[in-house]
């Protein structure tokens, strides 16, 4: 008794450090985005609970000026947060489509079985070591700094993850309850439909989060294939610095807490099939 | 609970001829647009960016990229590779954090891992803070470090350093601040599929061998780590893969600087297509990091399918 005392107290011990550890930059960035400027810095003080708590750094996000300050902002948040929804949304619906199709196929059908490993090795390779062509090819037929161009990109980096993780919820289907309903007389695209797709609802969603939540986290490809107009919260948060010249760390601190909440609130919402979605699906928790 | 699944390729079918045609029909239909995005950002680009490789063109000719065969400089571009000073920093770099963070994240998460194998009160609680790391946007990891590591920062402050000592502006401290970071973010990665592994040990062999007398020590290395190899070799595969593009958070936080002293490969590429605008060079790059890569993998897959082999004749020569 006393033993298993004493260890779980170690365990504690051990965990609360890594808690610690883990929840220091957040913390920071957290209160940061609710503190004045006087508070940004230590100069006076660490601050770890803002004094004088304020929302003036997210007011000046979204309406460009706030009364405490002289500086505005010619480009609010609206725009990238609107482009963020919307690329990270259909970019998640193209590849969770064109994946479980792709993915059905292979795992009931064996047609096309050289889809998994070439999708596979779209992940292997830095993107910056191939986007010539697809920089190229996006100028050429307009797609720079369009919602479509983006989604598209979005939707091929991330097919192979959509196309391996339905493919596990695909497998763990029994082929007898299709068999039964075809037994019946239904088409094999009704089987599908109507009898296969709704068992794996639960999975769909799971795989329309996961993706959601790489697309979402991406800054490379947006920095790569926006200019102006459509530009991600994340790349964004990076132009704020260089614009305005002065260190805005409250408002770039506000903007990584709004940008940073969806993908941690859908991957605890989903951490169950985490591991199996990270791992291409050779690993099941 | 943990299994790790051989790919079986196709279902068994119903013996119906008709649904059979019927299937295969379908099966071509539904696996069509996916094997028509794969031709549209793997053949074509592929072709067009051997082509443009070979030349000199850039965005600046005011020339269609077609007609970049009027500049043509063959394997010129390639020939520059090996005489540059800046690239083979940039690879020494990104190996650099690769193999120091890699290495730190595994052991912690393996360590962590440990820590999570039995059941505790308040254990899914501190299994979700744990994972939060790497659901984060990696640009706002590169922000928050950032933050931490100004010279009015909580770090200096915490630290007892005067504000003037820089992390980020310093040729040899910023690459521990970039390291850093990436521990912060990957090591809830190594400890996800870590402890998936360890869970997914069978837990009467572990009963039996305490029975026989193992001590805690000699079942984890003689049962579980023996188990948990697959899961080892997946996890630090995903990390070095993932580790070699690393862009965001060196960007973000340090824009590749001091000069060169957190210039990766990926940010070597990216200042080269944008400041440069050598477009016909930077092709070359990526495609020499291609088939590098591609050789290591193919030698890394060879290597793993000769040691499964030796495996299975041990077996067999042991019964």
């Amino acid at each position: 008794m006393y033993r298993s005392w004493t260890s779980h107290l170690w365990r504690y011990l051990l965990i609360l450090i890594a808690v610690l550890i883990v929840a220091y930059p957040i913390v920071w960035m957290g209160t940061m985005a609710f503190k004045p400027f006087q508070e940004w810095t230590t100069v006076d003080g660490v601050h770890w609970i803002p004094e004088k708590g304020t929302v003036e750094n997210f007011l000046f996000l979204f309406n460009g000026e706030v009364e405490s300050l002289v500086v505005t902002l010619d480009r609010t948040i609206w725009k990238p947060l609107l482009a963020s929804v919307v690329t990270a949304s259909l970019g998640t619906f193209i590849a969770v489509v064109i994946g479980t199709l792709g993915s059905y196929a292979v795992s009931r059908f064996g047609v096309g079985m050289n889809l998994p490993l070439s999708v596979l090795q779209l992940r292997l390779f830095p993107p910056l070591a191939v986007m010539i062509p697809v920089m190229v090819m996006w100028a050429f037929i307009g797609a720079i700094d369009t919602w479509w161009g983006l989604s598209l990109i979005y939707a091929i980096v991330t097919l192979p993850f959509s196309f391996w993780l339905m493919k596990t919820f695909f497998d763990e289907v029994p082929v007898e309850i299709e068999e039964a309903a075809l037994v019946e007389g239904c088409s094999r695209w009704r089987v599908f439909y109507r009898v296969t797709l709704p068992m794996v609802k639960a999975g769909l969603a799971t795989t329309a989060l996961f993706v959601f939540i790489l697309n979402w986290s991406d800054y490379l490809l947006a920095l790569l294939l926006t200019r102006k107009d459509w530009v991600t919260l994340p790349v964004y948060m990076s132009s704020l610095a260089s614009a305005m010249g002065g260190q805005m760390y409250g408002m770039k601190a506000a903007l990584g807490l709004i940008a940073a909440v969806p993908p941690v609130v859908f991957g605890i919402m989903i951490q169950k099939y985490l591991v199996r979605g990270l791992t291409f699906g050779a690993l099941k928790q | 609970m943990t299994e790790q699944t051989v790919e079986t390729g196709a279902k068994k079918k119903p013996a119906m001829l008709q649904h059979e045609i019927e299937a295969k029909r379908l099966g071509l239909y539904m696996s069509l647009p996916a094997q028509l995005l794969l031709a549209f950002i793997v053949a074509f680009p592929f072709l067009m960016q051997v082509y443009i490789s070979l030349t000199w063109w850039g965005p600046l000719d005011g020339t269609l990229w077609t007609l970049a065969y009027e500049s043509m400089n063959w394997f010129g571009q390639y020939g520059e590779i090996f005489q540059d000073g800046r690239f083979w920093g940039s690879i020494g770099r990104t190996f650099a954090i690769l193999g120091i963070a890699v290495p730190i994240e595994f052991l912690l998460g393996l360590g962590l891992a440990m820590l999570f194998v039995q059941k505790f009160p308040g254990r899914p609680i501190f299994y979700s803070i744990m994972l939060t790391p790497m659901m984060i946007v990696p640009a706002v990891t590169g922000l928050m470090f950032f933050l931490l590591f100004q010279g009015t920062g909580p770090i200096n402050d915490m630290l007892g350093l005067p504000q003037n000592y820089s992390w980020l502006q310093d040729i040899n401290r910023s690459m521990i601040t970039i390291i850093i970071a990436d521990v912060w973010q990957w090591t809830p990665l190594m400890f996800l599929i870590l402890l998936a592994g360890i869970l997914g040990v069978p837990e009467d062999q572990l009963r039996m061998a305490s029975i026989l007398g193992a001590g805690k020590w000699t079942s984890f290395v003689r049962i579980v780590l023996p188990k948990m190899k697959t899961v080892m070799i997946i996890a630090l595969v995903i990390r070095v893969v993932e580790s070699f593009k690393i862009f965001d958070t060196v960007y973000i936080m340090t824009r590749g600087g001091p000069g060169v002293a957190t210039e990766t490969i990926s940010l070597y590429i990216y200042k080269m297509t944008f400041a440069d605008l050598e477009w016909s060079y930077v092709a070359a790059m990526g495609l020499f990091i291609l088939v590098a890569l591609s050789l290591l993998a193919v030698l890394g897959m060879w290597q793993m399918s000769a040691a499964q082999k030796r495996q299975k004749a041990m077996m067999s020569a042991e019964s």
